[in-house]
């Protein structure tokens, strides 16, 4: 009886081919299926911006790059509840135009929290627009904005941000960043329940109201990096200074770390996909 | 001398007995690529192949891998079909062109498709549905995720019934009965004429709306503009233990929109307005870009009941194709859609889906698009 019914259904299927038999195939993640070959700059800030630790960096990052990844801040550096928590920060990072870049992410609050600030977490959606390109003698120029229709963020990036780099050696180079990050703000006052009209109650705030002021006046930093490898970073983010380091694995995979203020650590991971780059599959019907 | 020529009789071997393995091996690819496609017809007296490709939502996958599962340089016109219909006429040169598919075409498509059975497989997918609310404090995610087993009926040319059963996982959204119970199930006609094409569906949709929906659309594969008009009729239904449970008839919806693909940079900017669900009425501005496998979105929208902002993306579910033979095959669905906004509840520019949009799906066929790729 079960043997029939085998039978019938390799009859109905013709016969059953099964694909991914190559080795390893099979173990492709998720997001590999989106393929990439070329490098994407790697190391991320805090919000999930190509830069160094807290600062955000004006390198050109590669047409249809996706960065996506995650970083911890630590509890007396945090920004919601600065001293009480610390923070998980989940970012993507699209360059979807080759000047422009979209950055969208999630910032939840670690430990127990308080009932009232129960929640998804803060989320929060920013651009950046590079003015100039890197050549030999000019500086890469971005600007970094904020969408001013948040009503509960934490912590916004509005900056300006000029990036030049330095090569020493074929391996060796440094990347210099120097900045002015905005005091000030937008803010809608508004509650999640009236939440109906995104451009309704924008108001400018000042930084200084904030529990962290995050880039608020002049920013700057150090990337020393070795080939497509790896690197350490000094940075002034406005407020404190900072020290970091990272390293880059598969050319895809970035794992960082810092100590802020010389005191208390940070850490974070990406990974560094591109959407426009043709697949496998596709490249080499393509060659035909 | 003699050895010399022993061998040179080896290396010769060796060098065939290796080129034979290699096309042994490429005859094996192409054969393992002809299975992807159904609906085949090859007009070898014009050069002309007719072929249809369901893997891939991306249609250059099917284009290429024609290309070089044919591996003859006689055929030089390429037409893909959708639900049995040719979209347009497709030459691979340097650049690809494309036509409008002449009415002989048309009518040829039309005869071949009549002993349809043996032309389609049996084709299953699988594909989830997602939907959430975030925001309650005692209950951060209220979330609809359900894994749907999909197939479709071929019932004439241009015609599909689409079914499928759903396996709920979770659902704490709504309060309805946690069931396994049929997947949508809607009958969906596609036509096209000359650069228009059409697409009505009849049944029960995504999103819990049930009853008809027409879309238009003027598009040229060439071209950088196109416009469409949507209209609906639908009313509420959800399945319960002992049955489904239908609504009045009471939402219109009626749509009207315009796009334009900009080359450089490479993204396509719709503005659309009209009557959205729950009688909300607006307009709404979405930029749109068009990678490989995904498509990302912004949008914009203004309504009377408020206005917002957010982004969606389409992704196709790896790994793809999980069994494939003659006669029927199984795979992950090609697309998964996703739509993120700003704001919650209040009603603001809602809709439902059928099975595919048909701007969305037209806008992967155009020669801009297929070419960028190529870069």
């Amino acid at each position: 009886m079960n043997r029939n019914l085998t039978k019938s259904i390799y009859r109905l299927v013709g016969y059953i081919h099964i694909f991914n038999t190559k080795k390893g195939n099979r173990l492709l993640p998720f997001l590999v299926f989106f393929c990439v070959s070329s490098y994407s700059y790697g190391q991320m800030n805090i919000s999930g911006k190509p830069g160094l630790i807290y600062v955000p960096t004006a390198v050109e990052t590669k047409n249809g790059s996706f960065i996506f990844g995650y970083v911890h801040n630590p509890i007396d550096y945090s920004f919601r509840r600065n001293g009480q928590h610390s923070e998980s920060t989940y970012y993507i990072n699209l360059t979807i135009f080759s000047r422009l870049d979209i950055n969208l992410n999630l910032m939840r609050m670690n430990g127990n929290i308080a009932h009232a600030d129960k929640g998804i977490g803060d989320r929060q959606l920013d651009f950046k627009y590079l003015i100039l390109k890197e050549k030999k003698y000019q500086p890469s120029l971005a600007v970094f904005v904020s969408a001013p229709f948040g009503i509960d963020n934490s912590f916004t990036s509005n900056a300006i941000v000029a990036t030049k780099t330095f090569k020493f050696t074929n391996n060796i180079s440094a990347q210099v960043t120097g900045g002015y990050g905005s005091p000030y703000y937008f803010k809608r006052d508004e509650s999640e329940k009236t939440n109906y009209n995104i451009f309704e109650g924008l108001s400018l705030k000042n930084k200084k109201d904030l529990k962290y002021r995050y880039l608020s006046g002049p920013i700057g930093g150090v990337n020393l990096r070795y080939a497509k490898k790896g690197g350490i970073m000094f940075e002034w983010d406005s407020q404190h200074f900072n020290i970091g380091a990272y390293g880059v694995l598969f050319k895809k995979w970035t794992i960082q770390a810092g100590v802020m203020n010389f005191d208390q650590i940070t850490f974070g991971t990406s990974y560094a996909l591109n959407l426009k780059s043709l697949p496998k599959r596709l490249k080499q019907a393509n060659e035909n | 001398m003699k050895i010399n020529i022993l061998f040179t009789g080896i290396l010769v071997a060796f060098i065939s007995s290796v080129s034979m393995a290699q096309t042994a091996q490429s005859e094996a690819i192409r054969k393992s690529l002809w299975l992807n496609y159904e609906n085949t017809t090859l007009d070898s007296i014009n050069g002309k192949v007719y072929y249809e490709q369901r893997i891939d939502r991306n249609p250059l996958y099917g284009l290429l891998e024609m290309r070089k599962s044919l591996a003859n340089k006689r055929f030089t016109e390429y037409l893909p079909m959708f639900q049995g219909v040719i979209i347009a006429n497709y030459k691979l040169g340097p650049k690809i062109t494309a036509s409008v598919p002449t009415l002989e075409e048309r009518e040829k498509q039309r005869i071949k498709f009549l002993p349809h059975p043996s032309r389609y497989k049996f084709d299953f997918w699988i594909q989830p549905e997602f939907s959430a609310i975030f925001g309650y404090r005692d209950q951060v995610v209220q979330s609809n995720t359900s894994i749907l087993l999909q197939t479709q009926f071929y019932l004439w040319q241009g015609m599909v019934l689409n079914a499928g059963i759903l396996f709920p996982i979770t659902n704490d959204k709504d309060g309805h009965e946690k069931i396994i119970r049929p997947a949508p199930v809607f009958l969906n006609q596609f036509f096209a004429f000359g650069k228009n094409f059409v697409s009505a569906s009849a049944g029960y949709f995504y999103n819990d709306q049930y009853g008809v929906n027409v879309q238009y659309r003027h598009a040229d594969m060439t071209s950088p503009l196109s416009y469409g008009l949507e209209a609906g009729l639908t009313g509420k239904y959800y399945y319960a233990k002992d049955g489904i449970y239908t609504g009045p008839l009471e939402q219109l919806f009626l749509q009207a929109d315009v796009a334009y693909r900009l080359n450089r940079p490479d993204v396509t900017m719709k503005l659309s307005g009209g009557q959205y669900l729950w009688k909300d009425r607006g307009v709404r501005v979405d930029l749109i870009r068009q990678f490989t496998n995904v498509e990302i979105g912004v949008y914009a929208m203004k309504t009377n009941n408020g206005s917002t902002a957010g982004f969606n993306f389409i992704i196709p579910i790896p790994p793809g194709k999980i069994l494939q033979g003659k006669n029927a095959r199984l795979r992950t669905a090609d697309q998964f859609r996703a739509e993120y906004s700003y704001t919650r509840g209040f009603q603001i520019g809602e809709r439902y889906r059928t099975g595919y949009q048909l701007d969305q799906k037209l806008r992967q066929y155009h020669t801009n698009y297929l070419n960028s790729q190529r870069e």
